[in-house]
């Protein structure tokens, strides 16, 4: 296949320059990957497919003879039988077997001879040994070299009899630096600041400004957020929403206080097992928790808890030691010394997780952890001591009611008018409230809308069939003499609903009353139950229910209350009852009657002790004091308020339970990881199935590996002994997988292309002193992320000028050599904040829920299920459609398509690399996207308005403000031509121009002409779609 | 050297060919043939491992589980011990309880010169079966949507990998420059979604291009972002024009880069996507005979029959594989109760056009090259499910058909048991129906491997067989 052609050209190009030479060769850099493509499949770790019992991935095993031959004798070509085997002609002898359809190149089989002739020596697979900070090369051109990075890039270089680059113009690097640090282009002032500084310390200094911007610590997480596969929803079945934000906004923090990589590590495996582990310790173990998780109906638990214990395993694995664990699941390793056994004791480090197999397809699965803050703590605590003062006032109150039945009272009391709210700011008392959206119901409050009634609204708010339901088994809802019954309802306006319906349950069943497109609830138009079209948007409208049209009676008994509406936003409150009650019989006026009413029945709500009496009915003779308390029961919770002090207490006491119910629902909250109290026996899984149980294992690390340090002898190892054993300064991986990520982010490609495999199977690294020298410098500069991204970016190589050579692009196509700068397209995210940003949209407010921006229609809304809270997408509207691509709100099967589009991934694994890809379907968003045209748009007009007066100054502002440079002037005159071409055709079509004009939310403000306008706009996008523009030079 | 005017559309157009860019990179790379790979075409087409018999695919997804036993495989057992216990064990994993047998509600006769069996619910095609090559005995390991769906795509139920069609788009490239090379038409997003067209680690050329998807009506499917609402056509192509303009002059300063020469491309192939889709798209310019014969005239068929006869017209285009769905915004053809009528209505909304496609691509020729393929996740199963009109998934064993690409034409393969449940005789597994599709393209499905993650992944994983006796001889 071409791929591994290319495979080992890169191999052979760039890591044995003289491999045809008498150099010496080294086990691990020429012949591991030899035996590793073509031989340990057989021959190797993998003790069950090992073929003739015959290893040759350790010395042992080739060195010993068998039957009278050796398959490998050092220095004795002719004895080695591996030597004879490879160069047979014979097909049953020869290696690899014809039938595995794999060949040694001629180059191949002379690298083994030189092997076996100078010795045959073997060594541990090079990322397994221990890195040590090798000296700084010696080099010619020592005085090309900024810091010790140079020093090894440059003495490859030399052998290779390559010079680099000369160092790239200012603007071109500090459009380079900006984008590398913040994701975003330099402003021109930004500019202008660096141009002017002509002290030697101009670039460090221009570099420290980006440094210290908050924008860094965006886009530094934006590639630790795709090794965490984080999204907002949990990924299968429903796909529904999860609340995980804060740890994504902890990424973000801890990348601007530069915490350091060992604490951040620690945190995120264990923090929850760190002494009184802080709140941003807490939440940064949502790492483990970014995982995708099922609530389908019919899933088997055992399955579910088994396969996330897996996903986290390989997490870890590949995101701090850059090796597939992937593998060791099912079998052990072929390639790695990772057995199967070994991976299920890495596995028992995350199997005893709390989190449950099946997430609820709720919002808040536990452990869930709200993030209080000290005002929220206090405002909370203020709000529950009210809450209970008011309780105790209401029932003192009612304490001193002198009662008389109305049943008993003689003569009868005449029938009188009554009004009830059945719904108004809280659920009714004790009812059973269930929503399809699987979380608890929402309410709004001022100023997000006023209240027509109370304090606060029911807010519904995106799927087909939303529904909050209410079953009010306490308080009885009977419905009066002559009733009419009313409901307040409000419709978004940017988001209106299809159709709205209030249900009034009873033993009679369900009806309905539905207003709107009747399909949406399976009704027609013809229905008696359909009452009409939706009121107007964005107004409280009283909407009467027709109870003699929906054939309710009076006196009968309500037992729910259920408010739909269909995909949009729709407030409900005040479920109003108006009637006529006789008191004698009214649930409401007469305690024997409403005891007689429960009698036999189960109510909820009531305290202990009063339980039994209700149900037990008067009959029973309760205790003279259980029937007075049970009195003052009903006259504090059940009964009409006997007189204005109850009346008043009684909205007191409801008012103070809504603040206190605002509060806690207003303080968000996120995914935390924890421990089950009791570990969960691990076992090894035969053949990766989680219904096989294998041999047990503890928590350990697999032997290759220094020794896991315990917190005491006999203890259990936990996961804080794991993050602390992976930061032992004798741990092969963690800080070469973690520079190499970060040389990659900043070089374009890995140290290590394979940035997520460092086995045997990935690629040797292109200068592996240089990976070394780095590995331990961040490790004894104490993990200073920051430290080791200005190392990179002040490096000499990083500031090269990216120009290539037609010789240069030959010798080294993929620029794995560094004798240019690095160049490469600019990432999703950053080629729509680029725009946003240039065009002065940008909204860059940080933090919190994720937004939902433009995106072309019905992505989210075919995703299979109804009842998802994530099926209808309701686009966000105003300063929300600017904000930074970070804080997208990420569906995970339905993933914004700016993002999919540039090859961000889905999140639903690590994902260690993202492709840099090139199609079709980016070409068209470039041209067709609301959004990148919107900004276009905005970009036009601000060349207008601010770059100057004539066309020739404003290209030369676009130039600035994009590019960070000046056109040249052919540049300027082709788009001064275009420029002109456009005006032409808009002047003569004014309605064309009209249509530019108004693309997207946003409007034009500087009230120029619209053909200006438009043709500005064009040139706009004509200079945000460049090449260079979505190149990172 | 860089162009001091505009250049005209004539002249663009012509350096899209051999322009400047590739003209100067392929000299400059011609001795190099290490560098060279890194600048081919992907997406150029590839000569197969061996003859290919078919060219391209037509995949005919009925989203859910269509019922075997109620459409291509009678069984009189069944008929007969309707109500009784199943005599055999069920399977261990079973989706939801199930009850005792239940016959099927539907007559089946035999038809044409192959005497095929088919229940009343397929009259239309009924009368293709001599062109259509029967597999009774396809089986899977995944009995919830979720996971079949996957592995029939993909050949994995829990791995995110290469769907078909990328497996396919990249062994054999694209015939047609202007138009995507994998296109579905209509998918469902559930159940894995787009990782049911994507290419997972294959290049994201080979993604399928969605093409509206399950709850939009097929009139209104559209590639996202095809068209700009805001601005006229003849702006974008002279913006366009100075795109390249502009981009050729950078390259000129920048020096050779492959990779900019692939931005002009598809900036260009986009442009050309943009008028070649809708033409595709716009069925206008077929007769209405033609329209009729894909159910076109009837409202209950229109819908479908649009799919397929677009389907039909990438086929002819060079697009290498196409999918069309059958679903709405739910999961269509599962009747886990309901079965009769909801059969019904699935059936008789794709009978008509798939007859009508069969029909037309035979007589256009297209037929001999083109593998049609029908089938959904998985079947049903002969026990009842809920009160007494509903069955339950079953991956069991369950029918797919193929036709035309060198399939063996009025053909029966492998069998169930006598009352259907399980795949008893010459079993075809998803992995093997794999194999055997790329066999038909060419392609060897042992030797069509990806190196990724440190090893040489395939469509098939380590396992497929690929069924001979399909095959016209």
């Amino acid at each position: 296949m071409p791929t591994k052609f290319l495979l080992f050209v890169a191999a052979t190009v760039l890591c044995l320059p003289n491999s045809a030479s008498a150099e010496d060769i080294s086990f691990n850099r020429d012949v591991r990957p030899i035996l590793s493509e073509y031989c340990f499949a057989c021959h190797g770790f993998d003790a069950k497919q090992r073929k003739a019992d015959l290893r040759l991935d350790v010395a042992e095993g080739a060195y010993a003879e068998r039957d009278g031959d050796t398959p490998l004798k050092p220095g004795n070509l002719m004895e080695s039988e591996l030597w004879l085997r490879v160069i047979s002609d014979n097909p049953e002898e020869v290696m690899p077997p014809p039938a595995t359809k794999k060949k040694l190149t001629a180059e191949q089989k002379e690298t083994l001879r030189k092997w076996i002739e100078q010795g045959a020596k073997y060594q541990k697979h090079w990322a397994f040994e221990v890195p040590v900070k090798p000296t700084e090369p010696a080099v010619k051109n020592s005085a090309w070299a900024k810091n010790p990075v140079d020093r090894f890039i440059l003495a490859r270089l030399e052998k290779a009899n390559l010079t680099p680059r000369p160092e790239a113009n200012r603007s071109t690097l500090i459009r380079r630096v900006a984008f590398a640090l913040t994701g975003l282009p330099p402003t021109p002032a930004e500019v202008a600041e660096y141009e002017a500084d002509q002290t030697p310390q101009a670039y460090d200094n221009m570099v420290d400004r980006f440094l210290k911007s908050p924008r860094y610590g965006e886009e530094m997480a934006r590639s630790w957020l795709d090794i965490a596969r984080y999204a907002d929803t949990h990924g299968m079945h429903l796909d529904n929403e999860r609340s995980m934000w804060a740890y994504r906004d902890w990424v973000i923090k801890s990348f601007n206080d530069n915490k350091p990589f060992d604490q951040f590590t620690i945190e995120q495996l264990a923090g929850d097992l760190l002494p009184n582990p802080t709140k941003d310790q807490l939440v940064a173990t949502g790492f483990n928790r970014c995982n995708v998780t099922t609530s389908e109906g019919g899933s088997i638990e055992a399955e579910f808890t088994y396969r996330y214990a897996v996903d986290r395993t390989s997490t870890m694995i590949e995101s701090w030691m850059g090796l597939t664990g992937g593998c060791a699941v099912c079998h052990d390793h072929k390639f790695d010394p990772i057995s199967q056994r070994e991976f299920y004791s890495l596995y028992s480090f995350f199997y005893s997780a709390a989190d449950p197999a099946m997430d609820r397809n709720a919002t808040t699965t536990d452990p869930f952890y709200k993030l209080f803050t000290d005002e929220t703590t206090a405002a909370l605590t203020k709000a529950q001591a009210e809450e209970a003062e008011a309780k105790r006032l209401l029932e003192d109150v009612v304490s001193k009611v002198e009662y008389q039945d109305p049943s008993t009272q003689q003569p009868a009391p005449e029938r009188r008018a009554v009004e009830e709210v059945w719904l108004d700011d809280l659920v009714p008392m004790a009812a059973k409230a269930t929503c399809t959206s699987r979380n608890a119901s929402l309410w709004s409050t001022a100023p997000e809308v006023e209240p027509p009634i109370g304090r606060r609204a029911l807010k519904q708010i995106g799927a087909a069939n939303y529904q909050d339901k209410f079953e009010t088994p306490t308080q009885p809802l009977r419905i009066p003499e002559a009733a009419k019954v009313f409901v307040w309802v409000r419709l978004d306006t940017q988001e209106p609903p299809d159709a709205i319906m209030v249900e009034l349950g009873s033993a009679a069943g369900a009806r309905k009353a539905i207003w709107g497109d009747p399909q949406r609830f399976s009704a027609t138009r013809m229905d008696k139950n359909w009452l009409g079209e939706l009121p107007a948007a964005g107004t409280w409208t009283r909407l009467e229910i027709p109870l003699e049209k929906l054939d309710i009676k009076p006196g009968e008994e309500i037992r729910s209350l259920a408010f739909s509406q269909f995909g949009g936003i729709t407030w409900w409150d005040g479920l109003t009852v108006t009637g006529d009650t006789t008191p004698a019989t009214d649930l409401r006026s007469s305690f024997a009657a409403w005891w007689k009413d429960r009698t036999g029945k189960d109510t909820l709500g009531l305290p202990a002790d009063l339980t039994p009496v209700l149900k037990d009915g008067p009959e029973k003779n309760p205790t003279a004091d259980l029937r007075e308390k049970l009195l003052r029961f009903y006259l504090a919770y059940i009964a009409r308020p006997a007189n204005p002090d109850v009346q008043q207490r009684l909205t007191a006491w409801l008012t103070a339970q809504t603040v206190r119910a605002a509060i806690e629902e207003s303080v968000p909250g996120t995914f935390i990881f924890k421990n089950l109290d009791q570990p969960r026996e691990a076992f090894v899984m035969l053949r990766g199935q989680y219904d096989k149980p294998g041999e047990k294992v503890e928590p350990a690390v697999p032997a290759i590996f220094p020794a896991l340090q315990k917190s005491a002898p006999d203890a259990r190892a936990s996961r804080l002994d794991l993050a602390k054993w992976l930061l032992a300064p004798e741990h092969p991986l963690t800080a070469r997988v973690t520079v190499n990520r970060v040389w990659q982010q900043f070089l374009g490609t890995g140290l290590v292309k394979t940035s997520s495999d460092f086995g045997s199977q990935g690629e040797v690294p292109s200068h592996p002193e240089l990976l070394d020298w780095l590995a331990v410098w961040y490790r004894e500069n104490g993990w200073n992320t920051k430290a080791l991204v200005k190392l990179m970016v002040t490096s000499a190589t990083f500031r090269q000028d990216a120009h290539v050579t037609p010789d240069l692009l030959k010798v080294d196509p993929e620029n794995r050599l560094y004798a240019r700068g690095p160049r490469f397209r600019l990432d999703a995210e950053q080629i729509r904040d680029n725009v946003l940003y240039v065009s002065g949209l940008i909204n860059l407010q940080m933090g919190g829920r994720g937004i939902k921006g433009y995106q072309p229609p019905n992505i989210w809304e075919p995703v299979g299920y109804a009842d998802s809270n994530t099926r209808f997408y309701l686009q966000d509207h105003g300063a929300d459609l600017y904000r930074r691509s970070i804080y997208a709100f990420l569906k995970r099967t339905a993933p914004p398509p700016f993002m999919s589009n540039f090859d961000a991934p889905n999140r639903e694994q690590a994902c260690a690399r993202r492709e840099r890809s090139n199609t079709p379907l980016q070409a068209l968003q470039l041209m067709n996207d609301t959004q990148h045209f919107e900004a276009a748009r905005a970009f036009g007009e601000r060349i207008v308005t601010e770059g100057g007066n004539t066309p020739e100054e404003r290209i030369t502002f676009a130039y600035r403000v994009v590019l960070s440079r000046q056109p040249q002037p052919e540049e300027l005159a082709i788009v001064k031509q275009a420029l002109d071409s456009y005006l032409i055709r808009f002047n003569k079509d004014p309605e064309a121009a009209k249509k530019v004009v108004a693309v997207g939310e946003s409007k034009p403000k500087s009230g120029r002409p619209e053909p200006e306008l438009a043709a500005y706009t064009l040139l706009a996008n004509l200079v945000l779609n460049l090449d260079e523009t979505v190149m990172r030079n | 050297m860089f162009p001091t005017d505009l250049i005209s559309r004539r002249q663009a157009l012509s350096r899209t060919a051999v322009g400047f860019g590739s003209l100067a990179l392929a000299s400059l790379l011609a001795n190099d043939a290490q560098a060279a790979p890194a600048i081919v075409d992907p997406l150029a087409p590839k000569a197969p491992h061996f003859p290919a018999r078919a060219k391209r695919v037509i995949f005919l997804f009925m989203k859910g589980g269509p019922s075997h036993l109620d459409t291509f495989d009678p069984k009189p057992l069944l008929d007969r011990d309707d109500g009784k216990p199943l005599p055999f064990a069920k399977p261990r994993v079973q989706f939801a309880p199930t009850g005792n047998l239940l016959k099927s509600p539907w007559k089946f006769q035999q038809h044409g010169e192959s005497g095929s069996w088919v229940s009343e619910l397929f009259p239309h095609f009924a009368k293709c079966v001599d062109d259509a090559c029967f597999i009774h005995s396809v089986h899977g390991t995944n009995p919830a949507h979720g996971g079949a769906l996957l592995k029939l795509h993909t050949g994995s139920d829990n791995f995110v990998r290469p769907s078909m069609g990328s497996w396919v788009t990249y062994g054999l490239g694209t015939e047609n420059k202007d138009l995507p090379a994998f296109i579905t038409i209509c998918p469902t997003l559930a159940h894995g979604g787009i990782n049911n067209w994507s290419s997972a680690f294959l290049p994201a050329v080979y993604q399928g291009m969605p093409l509206g998807n399950a709850s939009v009506p097929s009139d209104k499917a559209q590639v996202r972002y095809i068209a700009n609402a805001n601005l006229p056509r003849d702006v974008q192509r002279l913006q366009l024009d100075r795109l390249r303009a502009m981009n050729l002059q950078h390259q000129a300063q920048s020096g050779p880069e492959p990779a900019l020469e692939a931005r002009i491309n598809s900036f260009e192939l986009a442009f050309r996507m943009q008028t070649e889709m809708p033409q595709v798209e716009n069925i206008a310019d077929e007769s209405l005979e033609t329209q009729k014969l894909y159910g076109m005239d009837d409202p209950i068929t229109a819908n479908f029959g649009r799919m397929c006869l677009m389907a039909r017209r990438f086929a002819e285009r060079g697009v290498r594989f196409i999918q069309v769905t059958h679903s709405d915004g739910n999961v269509q053809w599962d009747q886990h109760g309901n079965l009769k009528a909801g059969h019904e209505k699935n059936a008789r909304e794709v009978d008509r056009p798939i007859a009508g496609l069969m029909q037309d691509l035979k007589a256009r020729g297209l037929l001999e090259d083109t593998l049609v393929w029908w089938g959904g996740e998985f079947g049903r199963t002969p026990t009842v499910e809920g009160g007494s009109n509903g069955r339950d998934h079953n991956p069991e064993g369950f029918t797919m058909w193929l036709a035309g690409g060198g399939t063996k034409p009025g053909y029966h393969h492998g069998a169930t048991d006598d009352y259907g449940y399980y795949a008893a005789q010459d079993k075809v597994h998803i992995h093997d129906l794999h194999a055997t599709i790329l066999h038909l393209l060419g392609l060897n499905h042992e030797k069509l491997t990806y190196r990724y993650a440190g090893r040489d992944f395939r469509l098939t994983d380590v396992e497929g067989n690929v069924v001979h006796q399909i095959m016209k001889t």
